[in-house]
């Protein structure tokens, strides 16, 4: 069906694809997995023609159908490509918004495919979208039709990029990061429906994603990339079962998985400030038998609460900036009730829009239209953000961004004003304990990756020794391997320093591998807290199931 | 995508720094020396064409024109860096204000920049001139304040734009004071941005003084301006081409070079 064979790819000189074989038979399923620069997508794009002009192939060739589309030396044959292009192989973006066009009606864009590769009439065509539509899982078919790209959810959108990639019904599908950019439960229907699509039609899948569970779930054939090599091709159960790459290995290992034993259930209380080994199961039962109104029932002694949020409702203000036009106020977070104890993390889950956001604000601070009461200790709450990129000063030191909290609490309260070589100590201290040499304290981040960015960004939020630390999405940004990284420098530290985190995230497994207890959120209310082993294993309410069911 | 390419040389840099930098050492020169005095006149030497003597020969008073475009350039040059120092300071200062809290405050000082911004900034220097009087400060002082609400926008814009980026929320959150979040963090992050728009409004003040010193209402006699010889030698195109070429050539050089130095930098930060 599709052969790529022995393919590299060069940009200015330099390959980003280096000898890649990849074949693909009907009705296959074959998932390219690598994390980001691993040349996943530059090896589809080749495949598909769209890759750019600049790029160079120096070496192989793909065949599609026994034909010979691109060959090493020859630049890319447009017309030939016109000809497959839509009718024999399409592709599936990951971003739906931007891969549609917003001043047109979807059912414009789809019938377009039909307009250029077939003869139908008007009616035909009409009738052929409307019934691909239905075939994908739309409902209201004839109100999505005419409707704008950014009437749709994000779901409905992959949905509508679907049907325009299968209307034709081509051979090959391409889908780069289909999901990535959804949230979970619509990642898990989007998956489902690309299996249905693939079962029906016995179309060949090219299925391309960081992710190696995802892939686990719908490949049948998985290849692993790294550096522009495929490292490991296999069965997907085989290379799960026996992975012969120390990378393969370490990517399965790096995926936070809920077959291996959490780490933070062998945490042990934190001393003087838990007794007794029980206490943490204790809390669990007692969250999830008081559920909503946990906050009241908390009444174990031994437990510090680092946070109490009583009653909380959060307000958002609607409409422009403009000095005459009218403002609505909207609630966006209604009456929570938590505790967050001492040495504990909590997880906060909930599909997007839900409050997290406004939720984790008012926590800490920065949200003033509130009501109800947040109590935390004498330090502020601190936050490590989700883009490593956009989070530290990019004008400053690694070194002057580890002092600046403790200049900035200097000044608020003269008892904690620090000289200047005992800050410069303790950003080397910090320096040290987030695993980063004492190079870095005079680099400024352009210089450093994304993980250690989130490495001086977890040092920042912490020199100030604050209790509480809210972690918004801290790893989702990066490749799995630094995800993992990440994820056991913040159990480390919560270890050494005694902190809790509020832990934010829409990945169920990060939050699993992370957290003693979790929080479900919906439109603004907290459906259910529970300690996490039990709120896997008995989910009191249908939309945690459905939320944890979904990866 | 912006890329940087690590401050690279360019041709754009290599001719502009060349050509700013022979016009600025002679301004500098002409500040403490001239080859001639640039008063001393002279009856025998009228309209003397250029020679290895007068470089750009002499004027209708015999004086050297070589000499007086180089004060000239002296007084261009002070003037243009005035000009700019005080209207991109106080444009750094009200923009962070309006752009960082926004408000009533905002509003106002916006109100005003369109209103400036409505009529041509050379008439509006004049109006102030004809209130002010005429003078180097007070053509300084003119200039300044028509300039200013172009850097406002700039630097709202970009105050605007990192309020609420996540190492600004950061900032907050560690309870940093609002003047130092304002100055210290984000101040060094639209430098970038606001150095093109000082070299753009350097230019426009050399060009805005020469036109209102040709107008006669900028720099007095008996300082040399540049626009000022301009004027005088309109009368002897004819007989003394050379007149009026010298000042004007180097109006237009030093703009010229400024404008290749800026578009050079921004190349080399950019790519």
């Amino acid at each position: 069906m599709v052969k790529i064979e022995n393919l590299s790819v060069a940009f200015d000189g330099t390959e980003v694809v280096k000898n890649v074989n990849l074949e693909l038979k009907d009705g296959e399923i074959l998932g390219v997995v690598g994390e980001s620069g691993s040349g996943k997508s530059v090896t589809a794009l080749t495949l598909m023609g769209l890759v750019a002009e600049t790029a160079e192939i120096t070496s192989g060739r793909i065949l599609f159908d026994n034909v010979v589309l691109r060959e090493a030396g020859k630049p890319l044959d447009k017309a030939l490509y016109r000809k497959y292009q839509g009718a024999e192989m399409s592709m599936v973006f990951q971003e739906p918004m931007t891969s549609l066009n917003p001043t047109q009606r979807v059912g414009r864009q789809v019938e377009e495919m039909l307009r250029l590769h077939t003869d139908f009439t008007k009616e035909e065509i009409r009738a052929k979208v409307l019934e691909t539509f239905e075939a994908v899982g739309l409902r209201d078919i004839e109100k999505v039709y005419d409707s704008y790209p950014h009437q749709l959810s994000g779901g409905m959108r992959q949905r509508v990029m679907i049907a325009m990639a299968i209307i034709l019904h081509p051979d090959l599908v391409v889908a780069d990061e289909p999901t990535t950019a959804l949230d979970v439960t619509i990642q898990n229907q989007i998956i489902e429906l690309l299996r249905e699509i693939n079962t029906r039609e016995q179309n060949a899948m090219l299925f391309i994603t960081h992710d190696l569970n995802l892939a686990r779930r719908i490949c049948h054939r998985i290849a692993v990339m790294k550096d522009g090599r495929v490292v490991e091709q296999g069965k997907t159960e085989d290379i799960f079962q026996h992975p012969r790459e120390v990378y393969t290995k370490n990517l399965i290992e790096a995926v936070p998985s809920r077959m291996k034993r959490r780490v933070s259930v062998m945490r042990k209380p934190m001393q003087g400030s838990v007794s007794g080994g029980g206490a943490e199961a204790a809390t669990g039962a007692e969250m999830t038998a008081g559920a909503k109104n946990a906050g009241g029932t908390a009444a174990d002694e031994s437990l510090t609460s680092v946070l109490q949020v009583r009653n909380l409702s959060v307000f958002y203000q609607d409409g422009s900036n403009s000095l005459f036009a009218g403002k609505r106020r909207h609630c966006v977070v209604e009456g929570a009730n938590f505790d967050i104890y001492r040495g504990e993390s909590l997880g906060l889950v909930g599909e997007s829009g839900c409050g997290k956001t406004s939720l984790s604000k008012a926590i800490l601070g920065m949200n003033s239209d509130i009501t109800g009461k947040v109590v935390h200790g004498s330090i502020r709450p601190q936050m490590i953000f989700q883009d490593p990129y956009s989070s530290l000063n990019p004008t400053k030191t690694i070194g002057w961004l580890l002092q600046e909290p403790l200049r900035a609490a200097g000044k608020l309260d003269k008892s904690l004003a620090m000289t200047k070589g005992d800050m410069e100590a303790a950003a080397f201290d910090m320096l040290h304990r987030v695993g980063m040499e004492d190079k870095y304290f005079h680099r400024k981040p352009s210089q450093l990756s994304g993980g250690q960015r989130q490495r001086i960004s977890i040092g920042q939020a912490l020199i100030t020794r604050p209790g509480l630390i809210v972690a918004d999405e801290p790893v989702s940004a990066l490749d799995v391997t630094i995800q993992a990284q990440i994820m056991e420098l913040m159990q480390k530290l919560q270890q050494e320093m005694g902190l809790s985190y509020l832990f934010i995230s829409h990945d169920i497994n990060v939050v699993y591998k992370m957290c003693d207890r979790i929080m479900v959120m919906k439109e603004g209310k907290i459906m259910e807290i529970g300690e996490t082993e039990e709120l896997f294993r008995h989910p009191a309410q249908e939309y945690t199931k459905q939320l944890l069911g979904a990866s | 995508m912006k890329k940087t390419n690590g401050g690279k040389w360019n041709k754009y840099l290599v001719a502009g720094l060349l050509m700013t930098g022979l016009a600025v050492l002679l301004g500098i020169v002409g500040f403490f020396w001239t080859p001639y005095s640039t008063t001393a006149m002279s009856a025998s030497e009228k309209f003397v064409g250029p020679s290895l003597y007068h470089l750009f020969g002499t004027d209708n008073f015999g004086r050297d024109i070589f000499s007086r475009v180089m004060q000239g350039l002296s007084t261009t040059i002070v003037i243009g860096s005035l000009v700019v120092l005080f209207s991109a300071s106080i444009g750094i200062l009200l923009g962070a204000l309006t752009g960082y809290f926004g408000g009533i405050l905002d509003e106002i000082v916006m109100r005003i920049t369109d209103a400036v911004n409505g009529f041509p900034s050379i008439l509006l220097a004049l109006v102030l001139i004809s209130i002010l009087g005429n003078g180097k400060q007070n053509v300084i002082l003119a200039l300044g304040i028509v300039f200013v609400p172009s850097y406002v926008r700039i630097v709202r814009s970009e105050f605007i734009r990192l309020r609420d980026a996540d190492y600004i929320k950061r900032a907050r959150l560690m309870g940093v004071s609002r003047m130092r979040i304002l100055f210290v963090h984000i101040l060094p992050n639209i430098f970038s941005v606001f150095w093109v728009s000082v070299m753009i409004g350097f230019n426009n003040a050399i060009l805005a003084e020469s036109g209102m010193s040709y107008l006669g209402i900028g720099v007095q006699p008996p300082d040399a301006s540049l626009g000022k010889m301009l004027s005088d030698a309109q009368g002897y195109l004819q007989t003394a081409p050379w007149y009026a070429l010298a000042p004007g050539l180097t109006i237009v050089w030093v703009v010229l070079g400024f404008s290749l130095f800026s578009e050079g930098i921004r190349r080399s930060q950019y790519g």
